[in-house]
């Protein structure tokens, strides 16, 4: 049960051999040296799950590292509980984290693994086996006590990894990308598990992973980083609907959001309109109040839409053309790979919308066109969304 | 399917025939140390039966030769051994882990220098080396192995370090995490999972040690210590005439417990030497 605040954390790494290793990023790089995390402000609540997100090498996982202790941290100050931790070692943090690889001692059998903590702790030995033998119970991995790290799969080693995590209760429990070693069906199953987990034990949690499903499903909030920079904090729905800006948009949601050029109108009235392709939308309300109050001059704007927000109804006057690459039946919906005003995108059909009697091989025509309240605004230069072009990014 | 069938039988024969290369002068030490002294050099290679056969009498005679205890070079070449490998296993791998973790100029010229000294040999600092060692009191059983230990270090740190950097820092990472301070991060954690290479170093340092004439015969002052290949040495009598039978029944002696010793841990030799080179 703990508070953590992140207050302007900058993680700088010194311009000698190490800068070779973030070479293939776009990471920021001063005098100083590589910026790998820049003025990171985050609070989190009491209990609360926070998701950091984003593509590998946008500094995420070092932060987390800088929570944990295990990075130093440049600049800023990280409190738990109103405690300034800048100084303080791991052991004395009162954290737990997960890793990736599981980092379970192999030499240990898995009770001793999920006892070393507590051991270390001089807790009490019936204490220790109450701990453990409740946690062991929780994650379903009673009977693999006795044996080797080496004799479990790879789920069961990472429930073993999470089991020393919570057996000594610690006020934040930190993982990173704690099921990317996992095959498919496991990590939904485990991701199941830890959305359970989180129902019993009480601790703050802040989870690092590259897969935005597992930001969606699991956070309650979300924070979407690129090249050291927070983009957006925000809830999951929040992030869905109304993204800042374009690589927020392109990174949540899948398929990923496409992308067309086109204007942004101004009618007489003072009504906003898009137009992509010749076909002219006018936004929705909520949209028109927030570009209004944002004063946006009409220009020449990159607009997106979800693939799921897209439909193949006749509305004459408002159809995009467009041509069909490929065709996925998914099974309720239909994937279809198009390219229209020049671009690949990707439009969602539900099945039943189809009824069966329509068929899209390659290179067939098609038409669609979206609503109002879907078209996301963005700025050409920058990217921006600019219905909050007075911003929440941070530069 | 035939030709490879002939060409493993080819490769059996001729790994077998190495293989009786290597074996043989052992049995010749092993046959002779039962042989009367004046048939080791005629009949070298006979089976000893009838009048050549000594029975023990080349041990007892081996033993109990000049005026130095067998038993006296016995308890100290297993303390020198003993304690040699001890030091080296507990410091080197303690070094090893800093230099494979810390990853800066000091620990790498460190490093470089250890690797180097595998490469100079012991004859071209011999002198100086034993010169030193009588200055700093280094001649005696108790502190001989402090000049092992230099010695030894070099491949020790080499293989361990090989090692360290094959296990996943966030191993030692999660004991940070988990409460344990460097020391007990490593001797909880690290040391055990270095147990393979801690096991394959031990066993080379072993018989490097408990084999090894040169240093002890040129540190050691002779007149209070010996080690069993000195021991051996000095059963050459004065005028160059040598007991070949009493020679080889303390060779046979100084063996016996290496090869048992190699024997019980075979298996592990093997798991070491391969240890580092694929993801454990």
């Amino acid at each position: 049960m703990a508070t953590v605040s992140l207050r302007h954390i900058v993680k700088i790494y010194p311009n000698s051999g190490e800068t070779k290793k973030h070479k293939i990023t776009n990471l920021k790089v001063t005098e100083e040296g590589v910026l790998a995390v820049q003025d990171f402000n985050l609070e989190i609540a009491d209990q609360e799950f926070i998701v950091l997100v984003g593509p590998s090498g946008c500094g995420k996982s070092t932060t987390l590292r800088m929570v944990a202790g295990l990075e130093e941290i440049s600049k800023g100050e990280l409190y738990i509980d109103d405690k300034l931790m800048n100084d303080v070692a791991p052991k004395d943090r009162d954290i737990a984290m997960v890793f990736q690889n599981y980092a379970l001692y192999p030499h240990m059998t898995v009770r001793q693994n999920m006892e070393f903590p507590l051991k270390l702790r001089k807790v009490p030995k019936d204490e220790i086996d109450r701990a453990v033998d409740q946690a062991a119970e929780v994650l379903g991995i009673t009977q693999y006590l006795d044996r080797k790290p080496k004799a479990l799969s790879g789920g069961q080693r990472q429930r073993v990894a999470i089991g020393r995590a919570i057996v000594r209760e610690p006020k934040v429990l930190l993982m990173d990308e704690p099921l990317s070693n996992l095959d498919a069906k496991l990590r939904n199953q485990m991701r199941a598990e830890i959305i359970k987990l989180r129902q019993r034990i009480h601790a703050t949690f802040i989870y690092v992973t590259h897969d935005q499903t597992e930001a969606m499903t699991l956070g309650d909030r979300i924070v979407i980083m690129k090249d050291g920079v927070i983009q957006q904090i925000g809830t999951p729905q929040e992030v869905y609907d109304s993204p800042v800006n374009m690589f927020v948009a392109g990174f949540i949601g899948v398929p990923q959001m496409n992308f067309y050029d086109g204007n942004l109108i101004k009618s007489a009235s003072g009504k906003y309109s898009v137009v992509v392709d010749g076909a002219e939308i006018e936004l929705s309300a909520e949209k028109q109040k927030n570009l209004t109050d944002h004063k946006v001059p009409e220009q020449a704007v990159t607009v997106g839409v979800r693939p799921e927000h897209i439909t193949l109804k006749e509305v004459p006057g408002k159809m995009i053309k467009g041509t069909v690459d490929v065709s996925e039946l998914m099974g309720s919906s239909v994937h279809l790979h198009i390219n229209a005003c020049g671009k690949d995108g990707v439009i969602i059909v539900p099945t039943l919308d189809l009824k069966g009697n329509k068929t899209f091989t390659m290179g067939s025509p098609i038409e669609f066109t979206f609503g109002g309240d879907v078209a996301h605004v963005f700025a050409k230069e920058s990217g921006k969304n600019l219905e909050f072009s007075n911003d929440t990014v941070q530069e | 399917m035939k030709s490879s069938q002939r060409s493993k039988t080819t490769l059996s024969v001729v790994l077998g025939i190495i293989c009786i290369i290597y074996v043989l002068p052992m049995v010749v030490v092993v046959l002779n140390s039962f042989k009367l002294n004046t048939y080791v050099k005629t009949d070298t290679f006979a089976i000893p039966t009838g009048e050549m056969w000594a029975g023990f009498s080349n041990f007892t005679k081996g033993m109990t030769f000049g005026n130095y205890p067998f038993a006296a070079s016995a308890g100290y070449s297993v303390l020198i051994t003993v304690v040699s490998t001890a030091l080296i296993l507990l410091f080197t791998s303690m070094a090893a882990w800093f230099i494979a973790r810390v990853d800066d100029k000091v620990s790498r010229i460190v490093y470089y220098l250890c690797v180097f000294s595998m490469v100079v040999p012991f004859q071209m600092v011999m002198f100086t080396l034993s010169k030193t060692a009588d200055t700093l009191k280094l001649n005696t059983p108790w502190t001989i192995p402090v000049v092992y230990l230099g010695f030894g270090a070099g491949l020790a740190i080499f293989m361990f370090v090989g090692f360290v950097k094959s296990i996943p820092l966030e191993i030692e990472e999660a004991a940070a995490i988990d409460g344990a301070g460097p020391v007990k991060t490593f001797f909880l954690v690290v040391l055990p999972m270095l147990k393979p290479t801690l096991i394959s170093v031990g066993i080379l340092e072993i018989m490097w040690v408990w084999n090894d004439y040169l240093l002890p015969y040129l540190v050691l002052d002779r007149t209070k210590y010996m080690t069993i290949p000195i021991h051996i040495q000095f059963l050459k009598g004065s005028y160059g005439t040598v007991d070949l039978g009493a020679t080889m029944a303390l060779i046979l002696l100084s063996i016996i417990p290496v090869i048992v010793f190699y024997l019980l841990c075979q298996k592990h030799i093997i798991k070491g030497v391969a240890a580092g080179a694929v993801k454990g």
